[in-house]
């Protein structure tokens, strides 16, 4: 009897945070339906109101079940961080997809489904058909869900709605966030947030000028300035228009987008500490000078491999280093037709694409892939041990790294990051195993499967509307498990196995 | 006589390659279809078909317009003057104008950092575009009512269990 109650308070506990969540979300919708109402789409507004009465319906209901541990405040345990995290994720999936879906502009809510995963994993992959006639509230939605899933929508949760303090900090780890900026978790969500609004007026501004010194008019250029930064900042790859960052046909619209995507895969830790005067970090910081020796090196390979396709140098920086940088920090803005990958780049070109797009960003960061990090401690590991041979058994070393501080290093973190990152490549093997199955060529599937793995966007063309429904539902599992870095996933998977396994038990012994 | 079917032999090749030039400059390609052969169609006159979609971007005596012809869009390079012809742009509220594009295209354009894109030499306006007018949905408006109450009673109950 006590183990059924343990239960229960479980998933009062689920239900509780998880309906939190849900409602942040439904708050957030009143954005688009603003959006639309202003600018007179009447059926979108009618989507958005359809959109937040169900997911209001479905936060409430779960606010209502877990009521006890507001009342009790119970202590949350590091389970059901992992498992909040894990499961508002695809319930929000589903809710967020039903404007698209209402909208007609997705053959299926399947198709639905993977553009909305694809904007809060910040993947920015789209199957959403004829977005040059979409309204403009359903692009605001777009480009706000990829924004709020770069920071964490735990994240967002915890910062305004969720008033306990105890267990915030494990629902705040569940979304792949662990990094504590202050004592306070709540107080560190705030800084994230704090940190992207500063940022979101500064280059929403940025493009807004830039946008009508290139032709746009003010209230569109202002429009395509906000959703560029979201889609930027938050690593995301999302854009206005079908031909993405090329629809704008500017260089100084590509080095500002540039900045602002570079900017956003850097780990929070970073962007706080230099913020609080420690300039000297970004140098010292394992995380960045792994980042950049990597940037630097993709970017030499491919700039000596296809110097030749392009006429002129600005050429070669704005279509080769442009889509390093932003295959690098996962965003996946491409000033490159998707195809041109394959006919024009070679093997080669595609080979270091994808060793950029599988390393991605900074972990704490709105970038995703295994993170520069993990790549530096798993170097310096390999360079100690090198080290430890040839030195005699009497010297005894310890090798550091230093990460907004100095850590030793040890066992335990060379373990966690190999082990994250064989998760990674995993993925993208089966990944690109499921392309060649469905008739792609290797190469192709294993762009587009490093480009899921790494939550990038970029695509050489194999997602498409006519893409097997397998292919799709594989690939948003791979941006949820990439976005989440594995841990809450197997929480969910092991909580439900469990459940599963003791109801067939009691029905066993009944 | 033989000096009559000369003639008439040299009118009948002249107008047949008339008849072809035309055609193969009518002849309309795909966007996604210069992209597949943009080696062999590099610096090429082509002639293209599609909707003139988002705004003009004014640059100097040229702009940019966007071109979208179902299978992908592209950019074009025209002049002012030119696009001063074209009323509608498509978006949400409007289906924009059907232009019949003729120019020269790049896989990298010299002139524009490597752009894809078609400079114009001549451009027709093929459909004028126009307002799109928004039919309402009485089902969605029936669902919206429905679900607005669901949701009031809702948390008219969730208030009440937590007082």
């Amino acid at each position: 009897m006590d183990n059924l109650k343990v239960r229960f308070l479980n998933l009062k506990i689920i239900c509780y945070y998880t309906g939190c969540i849900i409602i942040g979300i439904a708050l957030l919708m009143v954005i688009p339906l603003v959006t639309s109402l202003v600018s007179s789409e009447w059926n979108p507004v009618l989507d958005f109101l359809i959109s937040i009465a169900i997911t209001t319906i479905a936060g409430l209901l779960l606010l209502i079940i877990g009521r006890e541990t507001r009342e009790n405040k119970i202590f949350v345990q590091w389970k059901h961080g992992f498992i909040v995290a894990a499961l508002s994720w695809i319930i929000l999936m589903v809710l967020s997809a039903i404007p698209y879906k209402l909208s007609g502009h997705n053959n299926s809510l399947l198709d639905s489904c993977f553009d909305v995963m694809s904007g809060f994993t910040t993947t920015g992959l789209v199957l959403t058909q004829d977005l040059d006639h979409i309204s403009l509230g359903l692009n605001m939605w777009r480009h706000i869900l990829t924004f709020v899933g770069g920071q964490g929508m735990v994240v967002l949760a915890l910062s305004f709605l969720v008033k306990e303090n105890s267990g915030a900090y494990k629902l705040y780890v569940g979304e792949a966030k662990d990094i504590g900026l202050v004592p306070n978790v709540k107080g560190t969500a705030r800084i994230i947030w704090k940190i992207s609004m500063v940022y979101l007026i500064a280059g929403t501004s940025a493009l807004w000028i830039n946008g009508m010194l290139i032709g746009l008019e003010p209230i569109p250029a202002f429009f395509h300035g906000l959703f560029m930064f979201a889609s930027s900042w938050s690593t995301g790859g999302f854009a206005p228009n079908t031909q993405n960052i090329m629809y704008y046909h500017s260089f100084s619209y590509e080095i500002v987008t540039l900045v602002f995507f570079l900017l956003g895969s850097l780990n929070f830790g970073i962007h706080y500490t230099i913020w609080q005067g420690n300039k000297k970090e970004i140098i010292k910081n394992i995380e960045t000078q792994s980042f950049m020796i990597t940037v630097f090196l993709s970017s030499v390979f491919l700039v000596i491999a296809l110097s030749k396709i392009y006429p002129d140098s600005i050429s070669v920086f704005r279509r080769i280093v442009y889509n390093v940088l932003s295959a690098h920090t996962t965003t996946g803005l491409g000033n490159i037709y998707a195809r041109q990958f394959a006919l024009e780049w070679g093997d080669f070109g595609i080979l270091i694409m994808i060793i950029a797009m599988l390393i991605g960003g900074s972990a704490c960061s709105t970038a995703g892939g295994f993170k520069g990090l993990r790549v530096g401690v798993i170097f310096k590991s390999i360079v100690s041990d090198v080290r430890k041979l040839l030195s005699s058994e009497r010297n005894m070393r310890i090798y550091k790294y230093h990460h907004i501080k100095d850590y030793v290093l040890e066992d335990g973190a060379v373990k966690s990051s190999a082990l994250i990152i064989i998760c990674y490549i995993v993925t993208f093997t089966i990944g690109t195993a499921l392309g060649t199955y469905y008739g792609y060529s290797f190469v192709d599937s294993a762009f587009e499967a490093a480009s899921v793995t790494g939550n990038v966007g970029l695509s050489i063309g194999v997602t498409s509307m006519s893409m097997p429904s397998v292919m799709k539902v594989y690939y948003i599992i791979v941006m949820y498990l990439g976005r989440l870095e594995f841990l809450s996933v197997f929480a969910l998977i092991g909580y439900l196995l469990g459940g599963i396994k003791r109801l067939c038990l009691k029905i066993r012994e009944s | 006589m033989l000096k009559n079917s000369r003639i008439l032999i040299l009118i009948f090749l002249i107008s047949i390659s008339f008849t072809v030039t035309c055609v193969a400059s009518d002849n309309i390609t795909k966007i996604n279809d210069l992209i597949e052969k943009s080696a062999s169609l590099n610096n090429t006159v082509i002639t293209m078909q599609g909707e003139v979609i988002g705004e003009a971007l004014e640059r100097g005596e040229y702009a940019w317009i966007n071109v979208n012809d179902t299978t992908n869009a592209i950019g074009i390079w025209v002049k002012q003057s030119d696009v001063d012809r074209i009323r509608f742009y498509g978006d949400y509220k409007h289906k924009g104008d059907i232009v019949k594009v003729t120019g020269v295209f790049y896989k990298s354009c010299p002139e524009h950092g490597g752009d894809v894109d078609i400079h114009s030499t001549h451009i027709d306006i093929v459909e004028t575009g126009h307002e799109v007018t928004e039919e309402i949905s009485h089902t969605k408006v029936l669902v919206t009512a429905v679900l607005f109450i669901i949701m009031l009673i809702l948390f008219r109950l969730f208030r009440h269990k937590n007082k």
